[in-house]
């Protein structure tokens, strides 16, 4: 076979072959990867879909930091028992500004795409501090130190103009009051409260997420956890009508 | 470079080439291989032409079937709600009073509820609504917004200090954050609060007697014994929901409590709402599986 | 060992030696609070270290010219006590994780040592840390035989081994302290990204070169299999680890691609590490002790080619099935489940491929316990392509997605697989480049061996069963056609298989210890005559 023979030749040559490796290789991940950003309808448009505040992004960089996402998934799939356990099924748009992505590969624990205001902020402390002590046969770790570890702010600005870079809609304002809105967020009584309500929108929560006095990181990861699936409204009332 | 030389077991040539002692046959590919590849090409190509597989510029073949994931979960969800629309729209719909006497709908329900409840409830409320510190058990026959299906349904639907227009309201002020009794008033407060399982002692002048009267009988009541409905509970009895230790009782004083139940109606539906009140309503009356 | 290099060599050596300690001062000293701070130290110290290790020895005489006419095989065996180390390491993380999942609070109630931030200690150790040095000390071995040549100089191999290691101490250091990129077994943040990318460039560098010198001109399958490991697995890092740091002072960096682009990217990634990292690199190391120790011939020259190509360019194409009936849209999700069911050929062709050239030789896998490994590693990387190819199916994955089957599938390719080939690849290399007429112990070997496959049995069974009942848990419906479990029903059903994965863990483990000390032991005995592979008359160059 001329094929074989073909083999037999480039098999002499050591370059030629590390050629022949990246053509034969780089062929799936183009067709895969590259429509992904040219066909639109890979990502819905949902008109009322907001960026993360700077809270719930540093929530967010905590829950990347303690490897959550190893147990827990946040991508409903489109299964009916998932749709009827956990909510409506996800959509690509509500993780358009995850840089990265925190879909999940197992569910050691439960999904939580949807978790945002399924239980009280209370609960969330508790449990974070001590899983057993609400769900008793729970083999989650304790994350004692969270509520004592105060949070880290000041650069905030600097994690929002980053993201700007790659593309998601940050406001100069968004990135200049960075800290303060962090801690206006968990202040719901502060003056600086109703400007993180203006810039990021009326769905925005404020509360004293851990009801401590003093901004730790608990608040932030209860924050973000508070928003899983929050968003946006859309897969709330689209799901019947794909 | 060695020559090719003939193989004693399998019979065949090798090729020839010699990689310090490791040779190789020039074996035919076994013809199993070429039909194994036949065969899963053959389905490939199969599914490309029924099914959305290849991507175009701005769009993507859909295949002759052309079937979704989204459309196929979609049918999915609504031919098992047709499935268990007879007894399931009846649970939306009906009053309580006829539910609890169709035990074939009850019987559904039940089963149902039980791992809805699991799946929403049990975190806060534990297994067969024991209840924690923080979270009211469910099992027994104190209620702070009311036992029946039809008050239960109320709390699950609004939900307790949740952001829902229509929530139950219940906050128990920071006495001591926001300076409203100062940390002697406390001390005594606690104390005067710890005796309150005798009872309320008519005409009891003491110091906490008189500070209890002065704030705390507007929600608790003159007898302590809370007001169902308002979310004030019983201080006579030994069910505390945050602790009735000093300590405990000394951080509901200084800090106040605004429990949280969030609201469920948008997260469940009517039919699921209406089938946990009358689980819940059953597992007070100790016909839950209390587990 | 620095006495190998020549004079030049150890110049050059001080350099690089230099420029490390530099790399690390700026970086210690930019980073200041921030984690980063700590890898800078770490590279200030051993670019220190190595300076005056080094430096000590300029002024003493080149090495003698006879060494050109042997094999270099200092950096394999440092390489060899490398994986070893990391082997032992990694397991044991392994079995402390497996043990908090029965466990919880088996921690020191540190946030270093909570779940989240062991776990992918144990994944980057066992993946990275011991295969990879294994591949790399493989590699260096199987280069210089099937080309007959030295390596092409002498200090390229230090700067590999020292440099992957130096990313591998980055990157299990920096998930201790919170240090990750969450991109799953692509963890390290940006600037351990970068050092790897030129790490990797120098070891492909130093393989062409090496190539370059051989006598035959053909070049050898375990070679092709070695370079695709090598060139693909840039290519992906590379792709996958695009991201923007927060500050060039910190570690934190954001990935460029974002949502269900980047779950794209991300599998695309995650599994062609498993096919270049953990397939490809061990075919090529399965290709060269699987023959050479059975004393056969390949099968087929013809079912190589076949498999080679077809697993080079199928693989790329099937990381989607990671994603079936997520966000991403349906096509990709049809495109990844085809092209792994076409991929199950040209797999099932290597392993076909490796077994049949054992024809002849049944003998030896019989009485050979490091034949024997390699049998097995044969046999569970046809099993665990297979599973692959079944959980791909999208109705299956269904079913199996999310749940600890997936789990079980990784360990039946990373225990049953990779561990099993390796082990049988160190007990054929080492004695003959320590120079030992044997291992130390024949019967500590099987002793190994019988460790190792019950612990992989008990493992991989309890996961099956642990992920096939939890997933029908999620997906079981009463009489009255609604969902009959909560998620913490399923979750505390999986206590009896957890702790059988512990047990088959332990055992697992128990296996690699008694080969760490076998190993030792053969390091430590006595010189004797060992047979190698004669080197090429004169060096082709």
């Amino acid at each position: 076979m001329s094929l074989f023979k073909a083999h037999y030749n480039l098999e002499k040559h050591s370059v030629g072959f590390v050629v022949a490796i990246i053509l034969a290789a780089s062929v799936g991940g183009l067709v895969e990867i590259a429509p992904l950003f040219t066909i639109d309808e890979t990502v819905e448009t949902l008109p009322d879909m907001r960026v993360y505040t700077p809270l719930e992004l540093a929530g967010r960089n905590i829950y990347i930091r303690e490897g959550c996402y190893a147990c827990h998934s946040q991508m409903i799939r489109t299964l009916r028992d998932e749709v009827e356990r956990y909510g409506p099924y996800s959509l690509a748009a509500e993780s358009q500004y995850d840089h990265p992505m925190l879909w999940g590969s197992k569910r050691t624990g439960p999904d939580i795409a949807r978790l945002g205001g399924k239980y009280s902020d209370d609960w969330h402390v508790a449990h974070l501090t001590n899983p057993r002590a609400v769900v008793p046969t729970s083999i989650m770790p304790a994350y004692p130190w969270l509520a004592t570890t105060s949070l880290a702010v000041n650069d905030l600005g600097a994690h929002l103009a980053t993201l700007r870079t790659l593309g998601v809609p940050y406001t100069d304002a968004m990135i200049a009051n960075a800290p303060r809105d962090a801690l206006a967020q968990a202040r719901p009584d502060s003056e600086a409260a109703a400007d993180v309500v203006e810039r990021y929108g009326e769905a925005t929560t404020l509360r004293r997420f851990s009801g401590a006095d003093e901004l730790t990181e608990m608040d932030a990861v209860v924050a973000y956890l508070q928003v899983l699936g929050q968003l946006t409204q859309a897969p709330y009332t689209t799901e019947t009508t794909p | 470079m060695s020559v090719s030389e003939r193989d004693p077991v399998s019979g065949y040539a090798t090729t020839g080439h010699d990689w310090n002692g490791i040779k190789e046959l020039n074996s035919p590919i076994p013809r199993i291989v070429l039909w194994f590849l036949a065969v899963t090409h053959i389905y490939a190509v199969i599914s490309w032409v029924l099914l959305p597989s290849w991507p175009l510029i701005d769009t993507h073949t859909t295949g002759l079937v052309g079937v979704d994931q989204k459309t196929a979960v979609a049918t999915d969800i609504a031919s098992a709600d047709a499935a268990r629309a007879d007894w399931m729209s009846a649970l939306a719909t009906e009053d309580y009073d006829s539910l609890r006497a169709n035990s074939d709908l009850m019987a559904r329900a039940k089963v149902t509820a039980a791992a809805v409840f699991g799946q929403n409830c049990q975190v806060c409320h534990q297994k067969g609504g024991r209840g924690g510190p923080g979270f009211p058990g469910l099992s027994d026959d104190i209620w702070l917004w009311g036992g029946t299906a039809e008050q239960i349904e109320t709390t699950l639907r609004h939900g307790i200090n949740s952001p829902d227009p229509d929530t139950h309201f219940a906050p128990m002020p920071a006495f001591g954050r926001d300076g409203l009794l100062s940390r002697p008033e406390i001390t005594t407060l606690t104390d005067y609060v710890m005796t309150l399982q005798k009872g309320v002692i008519a005409g009891d002048t003491s110091e906490g007697a008189v500070l209890f009267q002065a704030n705390c009988v507007g929600c608790h009541g003159e007898d302590a014994k809370g007001v169902e409905g308002t979310g004030a509970q019983n201080l006579t009895d030994t069910d505390w929901l945050y602790g009735g230790d000093a300590a405990t009782i000394r951080q509901t004083l200084l800090n106040g409590r605004q429990g949280v139940m969030p609201a469920w109606q948008n997260r469940l539906s009517d039919a699921d709402i209406r089938m946990l009140a009358l689980y819940v309503e059953g597992l007070s009356k100790g016909s839950g599986d209390a587990e | 060992m620095i006495a190998c290099l020549t004079p030049s060599e150890r110049r050059i050596g001080l350099f690089l030696a230099v420029c490390l300690a530099l790399l690390g001062l700026v970086m210690a000293a930019v980073g200041k609070q921030d984690p980063m701070a700590v890898h800078g130290f770490m590279a200030l110290v051993l670019g220190g270290g190595l300076f005056f290790a080094i430096g000590g020895t300029l002024e003493e005489p080149a090495p003698d010219a006879a060494r050109l006419h042997r094999y270099y095989d200092d950096p394999i065996k440092v390489g060899i006590v490398l994986a070893m180390l990391w082997g032992v390491f990694a397991m044991s993380i392994g079995l402390w994780v497996a043990g908090l999942m029965v466990w919880p609070d088996a921690t020191f109630g540190k946030a270093w040592s909570s779940y989240g931030r062991l776990r992918p200690v144990h994944t980057t150790g066992v993946i990275f840390a011991f295969g990879g040095n294994a591949l790399i000390a493989t590699s260096f071995h199987v280069m210089q035989r099937t080309c007959r040549a030295r390596l092409a100089d002498q200090l390229s191999p230090w700067v590999v081994l020292i440099g992957y290691n130096l990313f591998l101490v980055w990157a299990v250091s920096g998930y201790l302290m919170g240090v990750t990129q969450s991109k799953e077994y692509a963890e390290p943040e940006w600037y351990a990204d970068l050092w790897l990318v030129i790490v990797w460039l120098v070891y492909l560098v130093l393989y062409l070169r090496t190539l370059k010198r051989r006598a035959e001109p053909h070049i050898y399958v375990a070679n092709w299999y070695y370079l695709a490991f090598i060139v693909v697995v840039a290519m992906l890092h590379i792709v996958n680890g695009l991201a923007l740091p927060v500050s060039f002072a910190g570690a934190k960096s954001y990935p460029v691609f974002s949502g269900v682009q980047d779950a794209m990217v991300q599998w695309w990634y995650g599994h062609n590490a498993v096919a270049f990292f953990m397939t490809s690199g061990f075919l090529g190391m399965l290709y060269y002790y699987l023959p050479v120790r059975a004393q056969r011939p390949i099968f087929s020259y013809r079912l190589s080619i076949i498999s080679f190509w077809g697993i080079t360019f199928f693989y790329l194409w099937v990381g989607s099935h990671h994603l079936h009936y997520t966000a991403l849209p349906t096509w990709v999700q049809n495109l990844g489940m085809t092209f792994s069911i076409m991929l199950l050929v040209p797999s099932w062709a290597s392993a076909g491929n490796a077994l049949a050239t054992l024809n002849g030789a049944w003998h030896r896998v019989r009485d050979d316990a490091t034949l024997r490994f390699m049998f097995v590693a044969a046999v569970f990387y046809g099993l665990s392509t297979f599973e692959g190819s079944f959980l791909a199916i999208r109705p299956v994955n269904a079913l199996s997605h999310y749940t600890d089957w997936t789990v079980g599938h990784v360990h039946s390719g990373a225990l049953g697989w990779l561990a099993m080939v390796t082990f049988g690849a160190f007990y054929s290399v080492i004695p003959q480049i320590w120079g030992r007429a044997g291992m130390y112990s024949p019967r500590l070997i099987e002793w190994h061996f019988w460790l190792a496959l019950a612990g992989l049995l008990t493992y991989v069974f309890s996961l099956w069963n642990a992920g096939i009942t939890q997933g029908l848990m999620w997906r079981t419906y009463n009489a009255a056609g609604t969902l009959n479990y909560s998620f913490i029903d399923s979750m505390e059903a999986m206590r009896p298989y957890y702790i059988a994965r512990f047990l088959g863990g332990a055992l697992f483990l128990a296996g690699i210890c008694v080969g760490a000390v076998n190993i030792w032991l053969t390091i430590r005995g006595a010189q004797d005559v060992a047979g190698d592979r004669p080197f090429a008359p004169q060096v082709a160059e």
